[in-house]
């Protein structure tokens, strides 16, 4: 039979499950939402499934679906398609695969969730100095909650629908995005998952502070989604097409590498990127994205979306190849990320700051591999990455639950015993994220390093010291949260449908380094994997374990001591440097939203306002002076009719 | 191979056919619903013999009618345009005072005039048509004999029809002084043998330019239009908004196609200005116009001057864009109407804003249908309407039409303002003081409105279905 033209149906489901969630959602029963809910996903999974092995198992050529044409004007052909390729099946499996099981790890996750979050989220630390009190969560506001929690069981299911509907809109949206063979589709599912992250960040909107978070997300990706719109105007101004295969060949037939216009495109393509990605210099809002629950957390601000833009350059490979400077600058801003959001999850103290910095450092992995051209290697490390990076945020999402919604790393402890799966689940994301051997992980990160090293030995250095510093920060919470002292009481332990995506996830990431797609039937093969040991290898596999080592030494034997580290007056500074993500929200707060508060305090009785209420008013003004002209009678309609004749014939005569 | 001519004829044949046999039927004994059922009969036959000669167009039948696809697409719009307006007839009229049986007749005469206009290639057919469609109207606005303002509005249009037939016949004698043709394409033939542009001949022109207009109701021919709108019962309001110009328009490009004037610069120079006019005069009308009636009166104003911008722009896209924007502008136009006419009692048409208020409280099914109608016509993406204003932007800038752009862009801005403005009305809370007909049983109403919404939301999600139909006839005209 031919699975493959179920394409078509694959983002239907969530969109259905979407629609009838939100549309009927208050009516349905808890269990009834999470069937929808969850089976709508498992459904796009399992068609993903079929799709994807007859694919993988056929010639490799790429699938194209023509669904239909939106507007066919001229040139101008708004067609919907999906388009099937070994990267797309990539995405495909990352995004309904991972999706399907966050669906069903969140169907308990948020069981018990109330519609008022249960806690205060800690709020961002706006300024350093802050940063010596600890992060107090009042007691009384918890207990407020608390009693508010029963008069609010009408509203209880609903929020659980209201979480459901804008995951599914948010899966019917990546899979678009995805699966797209347009650009203008690609970018409707690129403003869909935007729509549906902010709506989840805030989804806790009882909290200003969440709905702050949620619109701050909202609006950095909006800059770098402007770019994105400009640069596919730009193409499609200058090679009359939106559909992406088509561009590609056209932009390689008719634009000499190096020019301006690949040059810019590219540019603008790589605007959208980094802000989908967060990477620098629009990386701040994904710490802050955390405020939204850990199941959002996991799907959307590690696995799928802000990968979203590692996908966008490979997708578009072609023009990035047209244009050096820019594929340089790929390369310079992922290993600047890499390592400015490595060094900040250093002293981070929210588990979940830390899992997002490392989030954005990993994603600077790939953007480096993208940058030196070694496109199958950056998509075989998003697709590790996806895979352990949830694993991570399910298991830090369990020990948050059972240790009553706490997040500091430092009023956790000893974890280990009392919840051994989560325990192991972190063991092994952890190695995985540190790249030690044998996980998936290392597999991944060794050959971008190995592939960039043949390009620059600099940036190589850069990866190699991200490596080491990812070894120490990846091991640190796993040091203090499962080992040491036990601090917390731990009252109640995960039910199946949270244990049973961690225990898949955890086979995913030891063996899914054995997971090779054939992406080489999409990319040019640049680079030729060197199996020899050698130094560089050498140093490439040593470093992850210096910084587990570290690691060790500080928070396990306690050899070393943060505290004392922290008395050095000169290290002070830098660790709230850190702490506060390189002073980047200070800068843009004094760059940007202050001199934008002062205009908009300056210009309180808007000055531009006059304008439009000055065109209403000679609006009115000439609708009362034409209506005058409809008088009724019908000696003044005729003469002025025999009037408008001879006007225009004069006006035919004259011209 | 020539078809029998007068099967070719079969579709004008079977309304005229219709129309005498409704006439025999009230001769022999009146009765309200039979009248209507066999004109909605010989209607949907007449749609089914459209077929006869869409095998074999395109064909000369008889001496003055040339059956074209471009023919026959209109036929059917206009002829599923009159069947849509029968519908709203019935049920606006089958509880008043009256004798309502001669109201089908003169919708068949006035559709057979429409159909014989959208055919014609020849002076004669086409002054024919439009007086055919131009009397019959004058006695459907009339039709409520008991009410002042109809029997107004329909002296009103008898006078000053009379004056653009006028200049109608004046222009077709210019014409003919000069080339001794009638036929369009001989018009053209004397046209493209001409060196320079011949006075007499774009005279003549500008004359039936001036006479169209008036049925157009472009400025600065509009007048009659909000008088006649508000005063003919809603229903016929809807099939002067929809049938008589519709089919009106398709002559005009017909003619200026097949007679070459585009070649006469001046002739594009005064469309410009009437479209203009149009356009800015119609939509400040609208503005802060209370009542529904005058206020779409307006709006049709504006959109028959986007349409003559499509005109101007020329080119390929000019026969696609009138295909796709007429038929998007009378669904709309007889939805918004068909909403009018199902809430007017059989004291007073429901024309006033007050009506409205609080609509969507009262009845939300009618509510959202007008709503979606309004802002189909003021050109809201995903309906209809936004695909008809994407084609004649398309076209204008096309041909670099800055000037006519800025004027459309505009117009839409103020179009935006009073189409919100009922909706706005519509959702506002709190009890209305005008006096509007309950929720009844007008079930042929429902289904059209409820056809007509549906493909208003269909075509504009996903209007290739109409655009596929468009494409496959092929435009030769001649």
């Amino acid at each position: 039979m031919d699975m493959i033209g179920l394409l078509g149906w694959i983002p239907l489901f969530p969109l259905l499950g979407f629609l009838i969630l939100a549309l009927a959602g208050e009516r349905l029963s808890k269990s009834a939402i999470a069937w929808v809910g969850v089976g709508s996903v498992a459904v796009s999974a399992l068609l993903a499934g079929l799709v994807g092995s007859e694919f993988l198992t056929g010639t490799l050529q790429p699938y194209h679906l023509a669904l239909g044409t939106w507007i066919e004007i001229d040139e101008l052909s708004i067609a919907f398609g999906f388009y099937l390729d070994a990267l797309s099946v990539t995405m495909l499996f990352v995004v309904t695969g991972i999706g399907f099981l966050i669906h069903l790890y969140a169907a308990e996750f948020m069981a018990s969730d109330p519609v008022l979050p249960p806690f205060a989220i800690p709020c961002r630390p706006r300024v350093p100095w802050e940063l010596q009190r600890p992060l107090d969560r009042s007691e009384t506001q918890r207990s407020s909650k608390n009693t508010e929690l029963n008069a609010n069981a009408s509203a209880f299911d609903l929020g659980y629908a209201r979480f459901f509907a804008y995951m599914n809109l948010f899966m019917a949206a990546m899979l678009v995005l995805v699966l797209s063979d347009n650009l203008l589709l690609l970018y409707l599912g690129w403003e869909g998952v935007g729509l549906g992250s902010y709506l989840l960040i805030g989804f806790w909107y009882e909290n200003p502070h969440n709905g702050y978070a949620a619109r701050k997300a909202f609006v950095m990706t909006r800059v770098g989604d402007t770019a994105l719109l400009i640069g596919l105007l730009l193409l499609f101004r200058q090679l009359h097409s939106f559909d992406i295969q088509l561009l590609m060949l056209r932009a390689t037939a008719h634009w000499p590498a190096g020019t301006l216009m690949p040059v810019a495109a590219a540019a603008l393509l790589l605007g959208g990127a980094l802000g989908k990605s967060a990477q620098l210099p629009l990386q701040t809002w994904l710490p802050d994205a955390m405020a939204g629950p850990t199941p959002v957390s996991a799907l959307i601000h590690a696995a799928t979306m802000v990968t979203a833009g590692v996908y966008l350059i490979a997708r578009t490979h072609d023009v990035f190849l047209l244009a050096p400077p820019v594929q340089f600058a790929v390369a310079t801003l992922g290993a600047m990320t890499l390592l400015m959001a490595g060094c900040s999850a250093l002293v981070q103290t929210d588990i979940k700051r830390i899992l997002a910095y490392s989030t954005i450092s990993q994603i600077g992995y790939m953007f480096l591999a993208l940058g030196v051209g070694a496109w199958s290697e950056a998509m075989f490390h998003l697709l590790t990455h996806a895979v352990f990076k949830a694993l991570l945020f399910l298991a830090a999402g369990a020990v948050i639950l059972c240790c009553h919604h706490e997040h500091s790393i430092f009023k956790m402890g000893g974890l280990r015993k009392s919840m051994p799966l989560a325990f192991w689940s972190f063991m092994i994301g952890s190695a995985a994220l540190s790249a030690l051997p044998f996980t998936s992980g290392f597999y991944s990160k060794h050959e971008i390093l190995s592939a960039v090293y043949q390009v620059s030995p600099n940036l190589w250095a850069m990866g190699c010291l991200g490596a080491l510093i990812t070894g120490i920060y990846s091991f640190r919470p796993v040091f203090v949260v499962f080992f040491g002292v036990q601090s917390h009481l731990v009252t109640k332990s995960p039910g199946w449908r949270m244990n049973l995506p961690l225990l898949l996830l955890i086979v995913l990431t030891l063996f899914g380094g054995l997971l090779r797609l054939p992406l080489d039937s999409v990319f040019p093969l640049v680079f030729k994997v060197d199996r020899q040991p050698n130094l560089v290898s050498l140093i490439t596999g040593a470093a992850p374990f210096f910084g587990v080592s570290i690691a060790g030494l500080f928070y396990l034997s306690g050899a070393f001591s943060a505290q004392r580290l922290a008395a050095y007056r000169l290290l002070n500074p830098l660790r709230n440097l850190f702490f506060s993500g390189w002073g980047i929200d200070a800068l843009y707060d004094a760059l940007f939203v202050q001199p934008f508060k002062a205009l908009a305090k300056f210009n309180k009785h808007d000055v531009i306002d006059d304008l439009y209420t000055m065109t209403a008013l000679i609006g009115q003004w000439l609708h009362l002076t034409v209506s005058a002209s409809q008088t009724g009678r019908i000696r003044w309609y005729a003469s002025s009719m025999a009037l408008g004749a001879a006007l225009i014939l004069a006006i035919g005569r004259q011209s | 191979m020539s078809m029998n001519p007068f099967f070719a004829l079969a579709p004008f044949v079977v309304i005229a056919g219709t129309a005498v046999a409704v006439m025999l039927g009230i001769a022999l004994k009146r009765n309200f619903g039979p009248a209507f059922a066999m004109a909605a009969c010989g209607i949907i036959a007449s749609l089914l013999t459209l077929r006869m000669p869409w095998r074999d167009s395109p064909i000369q039948a008889g001496l003055l009618i040339w059956l074209d696809d471009y023919a026959l697409f209109y036929m059917a719009l206009l002829l599923s345009a009159g069947l849509a307006v029968l519908g709203l007839c019935y049920d606006y009229f089958k509880d008043r005072e009256g004798q309502h049986e001669e109201l089908p007749l003169l919708l068949l005469t006035a559709l057979l005039g429409a159909l014989v206009l959208v055919g014609s290639s020849h002076f004669a057919s086409f002054f024919i048509g439009l007086e055919l469609l131009g009397i019959s109207l004058f006695a459907l606005i009339g039709y409520p004999l008991n009410q002042a303002r109809s029997l107004e509005a329909a002296l009103k249009y008898l006078i000053l029809s009379g004056m653009s037939s006028a200049f109608l016949l004046m222009g077709m004698a210019l014409i003919y002084a000069q080339c001794g043709e009638l036929y369009f394409s001989g018009i053209g033939r004397y046209i493209a043998g001409q060196q320079d542009i011949n006075v007499t001949v774009l005279s003549g022109t500008l004359l039936i330019v001036a006479g169209l207009a008036f049925k157009l109701s472009l400025a600065p021919f509009h007048w009659w239009t909000p008088d006649v709108y508000e005063g003919a019962p809603a229903p016929i309001t809807a099939f002067i908004a929809t049938v008589s110009k519709s089919a009106v328009f398709v002559l005009l490009l017909r003619y200026f196609i097949s007679s070459g004037s585009y070649s006469y610069a001046p002739l594009l120079n005064v469309f410009s200005v009437i479209a203009g006019l149009s356009i800015v005069g119609g939509n400040l009308l609208a503005l802060l116009q209370n009542n529904v009636k005058r206020l779409l009166a307006y709006s049709s104003i504006a959109h028959m001057g986007y349409l003559l911008v499509a005109l101007i722009a020329g080119g390929s896209i000019v026969v696609e864009t009138f295909a796709f924007y007429l038929p998007a502008y009378c669904m709309t136009t007889i939805g918004a109407f068909g909403v009018v006419s199902v809430l007017s009692t059989a004291q007073t048409e429901a024309d006033d804003m007050a009506c409205y208020r609080g609509l969507f409280w009262r009845r939300p099914w009618l509510a959202a249908t007008f709503t979606l109608m309004l802002l189909s016509l003021a050109g809201i993406p995903l309906t209809v309407g936004f695909i008809g204003k994407f084609y004649i932007l398309t076209g204008a800038s096309g041909s670099r039409l800055w000037g006519l752009l800025l004027a459309v862009i505009i117009g839409s801005g103020l179009g935006l303002y009073y189409y919100l403005r009922i909706v706005v009305a519509m959702s506002m809370h709190g009890e209305t003081t005008a006096t509007v007909k309950p929720f009844g049983r007008d079930r042929a109403s429902t289904a059209i409105l409820a056809v007509l919404t549906l493909l208003v939301v269909w075509l504009g999600v996903y209007p290739s279905l109409l655009m596929n139909v468009i494409h496959s006839i092929t435009y030769v005209i001649e």
